[in-house]
């Protein structure tokens, strides 16, 4: 009973990891009809740079929060004038996020080589922490991506239903000229948004790199668990994304520990496709961001 | 109007951008061919300490062309860049010596993207279009295994580093240097279990962790179709209890359903049979849980990670080579490992210690270029003959002689290392341990 409870919290507590790596994805897609691969290397490239500020400048890497946040979120931004620039739409975003994808990871080698990357011991306690109830214990890095994920999406649910910049993002996803004509500016919401995306990327990223060795080619890892998130989720639903990190979690881990690890993506998968054939909308019932 | 050509300007400076990032930058990540600094000046670098060369005619006439691939993307780029790094540091000292046959040596790297059919196109490509003298082998046991087939095919002599699936290579002409012998799957876990027996404490039950890599399962299942055996039934044949046996994706992201799983079982022993950093995520997953076992084996670690991962100290592993007494006994392997601790600093390699990787890579190109002088040629077939009847010196493993009714390969030149105050040391057998240092393990830690 012990492994299949701790398979169960690592899973819920790892599925808020994958919303926090989903989240900005589904934004970007649900609201913005972008579908931005070059997500997967915002998370790593944060992962980097909260790697080499900690090791830099011997701090704590949650505190490079701080720096690596608000980065992103102007480049999230700047991207987003980018994509307006040239008029992409949602094939073309696929294209053009894919290349960008693939020059962002062929950098990230460039400057920091091939080789693994482990923020050391002396600065990055959380990664073997853990607090221990009832017989499980909580991996304290986890809980932390948790509780993030947790805030963020519920923030973000409050912020697109119960504010005009939530109204003006549910517009303009729903029908831009409309929204237009109502006095929003569609340009300007999205440059917000996309910066607000990338910005939960980078942070998925900080908990990555103080999770786990980081290497050039772990994002291409990520594609397939981030994706039946969203999927899952609902495009643009954060607390359905939410959800969907930890149902994704609990059953990945839970058929882990019971069938073995080859089971965990089989079981993923299985999901997505069962999404996909029976609540394409995603799992809370409401679409998108309407 | 005027707002929309902005614009455009602004999107056209951003796509150089772009472009400008994704090819700057050294030629790591460049298909194209690169060469070696080979037909550079041929005087050391003076940031790097070494003893001069002694003087040596300066090689001359047409370059020898090696042609070869490496991983330089890709997931295996990591331990690419070991290898791509030795054979630069291989190639220049050969030049400034006088070359091979008198004349200077050009390496024809290429990056196979850590993609076995992107390794057996580019040697198709480096022997029928490039027209390269002489080839060396890719890393990885999967582009090794692919390249092999087309170096057999145009009778190449194919020197090749870190191949694992030993049993599948029959080419009368392929020369490992990864000194395993022919059945790593008996003899290495035979060397961990023998070490662990000596301390007088063995384990009385053990867990397996597997990576379904073909060369992990190999190690601890022996070969398919055979009753060879094992990591697992060698252990069972001991007489210890196997009360873990799990196998786990290549691609596994999540480890805390293994690192639960480990700890239910509690083995006295953790034999995890994995690659680069499974071993460091292995780890970290039982500490965030509050478990540790007592003792715990990774099969082919990445070195410098685990040494950086908190839980890691006793873990041990398999070397040929580590930097310290009695390997480094040998003045030209302490001078040889300098040139290299370099390279991987320049090559911003966080871990420069010169070990089974980058060993072995010495010795392939040691290989190559010795059956070339030992022939007086670079004709394939009395290259070859040369490597078989002669064996090769080497610096880093010594004598090697191949054993032709062994698919070429020789012992099990394999030592057991562990990590004790935070660095790696051979232990096992005594007298490869380093001074002071002796195998620390005890089931009841």
């Amino acid at each position: 009973m012990d492994l299949i409870s701790q398979g169960v919290v690592s899973g819920v507590l790892f599925g808020g990891l994958y919303a926090l790596m989903s989240l900005g994805l589904s934004l970007s897609w649900g609201a913005l009809k972008i579908i931005n691969l070059a997500h997967f290397s915002f998370i790593l490239l944060s992962a980097y740079i909260v790697y080499q500020l900690s090791v830099s400048y011997q701090i704590d890497p949650l505190l490079a929060m701080v720096v690596v946040v608000p980065i992103f979120f102007v480049i999230g931004a700047l991207m987003q004038m980018f994509f307006h620039a040239v008029d992409v739409d949602e094939f073309k975003s696929l294209i053009i996020t894919f290349g960008i994808f693939i020059i962002l990871q062929s950098l990230i080698q460039t400057v920091w080589s091939a080789d693994f990357r482990r923020i050391g011991i002396e600065l990055n306690p959380y990664a073997t922490q853990s607090i221990s109830f009832g017989g499980v214990a909580f991996p304290v890095s986890q809980l932390i991506a948790f509780v993030a994920a947790v805030l963020i999406a519920v923030g973000m649910s409050l912020l697109l239903s119960r504010t005009y910049f939530g109204k003006a993002v549910r517009a303009v996803a729903q029908d831009r000229s409309m929204a237009r004509a109502y006095g929003v500016d569609p340009r300007r919401v999205a440059v917000i948004l996309s910066g607000l995306a990338t910005s939960f990327s980078a942070l998925a990223g900080l908990f990555v790199a103080v999770g786990q060795s980081i290497f050039p080619g772990l994002a291409v890892g990520w594609f397939g668990i981030v994706f039946s998130v969203v999927i899952l989720g609902g495009l643009g639903n954060t607390l359905g994304t939410l959800t969907a990190g930890v149902v994704v979690g609990v059953a990945a881990n839970t058929a882990s520990v019971t069938w073995g690890p080859l089971s965990a993506p089989l079981v993923t998968f299985l999901i997505l496709i069962a999404a996909l054939l029976f609540r394409p909308e995603g799992l809370l019932t409401r679409r998108s961001v309407a | 109007m005027r707002t929309q050509r902005r614009r455009r300007y602004l999107v056209v400076i951003l796509v150089l951008a772009l472009i400008a990032a994704a090819c700057g930058g050294d030629d790591t990540t460049d298909t194209t061919d690169t060469t070696a600094p080979a037909d550079t000046e041929t005087t050391v670098p003076s940031d790097t300490e070494t003893t001069e060369p002694e003087e040596m005619e300066e090689p001359s006439g047409e370059p020898i062309r090696i042609g070869g691939t490496l991983a330089l993307t890709g997931f295996l780029a990591a331990t690419g860049a070991i290898h791509q790094a030795v054979g630069e540091v291989f190639v220049e000292r050969l030049n400034e010596q006088g070359g091979l046959l008198g004349r200077p040596v050009e390496w024809v790297l290429l990056d196979d993207e850590s993609a076995p059919d992107q390794s057996a196109a580019a040697y198709e490509r480096l022997i029928t279009e490039d027209e390269v003298d002489l080839v060396i082998g890719p890393y990885g046991t999967g582009n090794i295994t692919s390249a092999m087939a087309v170096a057999e095919r145009y009778g190449y002599v194919f020197p090749h580093h870190t191949a694992s699936l030993t049993y599948a290579y029959n080419y009368a002409c392929h020369f490992s240097s990864w000194s395993t012998g022919l059945h790593p799957n008996i003899t290495n876990p035979n060397l961990i279990y023998d070490a662990l027996e000596s301390t007088g404490t063995p384990p009385e039950t053990i867990g397996f962790v597997v990576n379904e890599f073909p060369g992990t399962m190999f190690i601890a299942y022996g070969q398919d179709g055979t009753d060879e055996g094992g990591a697992v039934s060698l252990a069972e044949d001991r007489g210890w209890d196997v009360v873990l046996d799990l196998t786990f994706p290549t691609a596994t992201s999540d480890w805390a359903p293994i690192a639960a799983q480990i700890r239910d079982a509690d083995p006295d022993f953790l034999y995890i049979a994995g690659l680069g950093v499974n071993a460091s995520n292995i780890i970290t997953a039982m500490q965030a849980i509050d478990y540790s076992p007592a003792g715990m084996f990774s099969q082919w670690p990445a070195p410098g990670p685990l040494l950086q991962t908190e839980g890691a100290d006793g873990i041990m592993s398999v070397t040929i080579f580590e930097e310290h007494p009695p390997f480094t006994d040998n003045p030209d392997a302490v001078e040889v490992s300098g040139l290299i601790n370099d390279a991987l600093a320049d090559a911003g390699i966080p871990y420069t210690k010169v070990e089974t990787q980058a060993a072995a890579s010495w010795t392939a190109w040691e290989y190559l270029t010795q059956a070339a002088e030992g022939a007086g040629s670079l004709d394939q077939q009395a290259m070859c003959d040369w490597l078989l009847e002669n064996g090769a010196d080497t610096l880093f493993q010594g004598h090697i002689e191949f054993r032709p009714d062994e698919q070429n390969y020789f012992e099990d030149l394999s030592k057991l290392k562990q990590v004790q105050d935070g660095d790696w040391w051979v232990v096992y057998p005594e007298e490869f341990a380093a001074p002071d240092r002796s195998l620390i393990y005890s089931p009841d830690e």
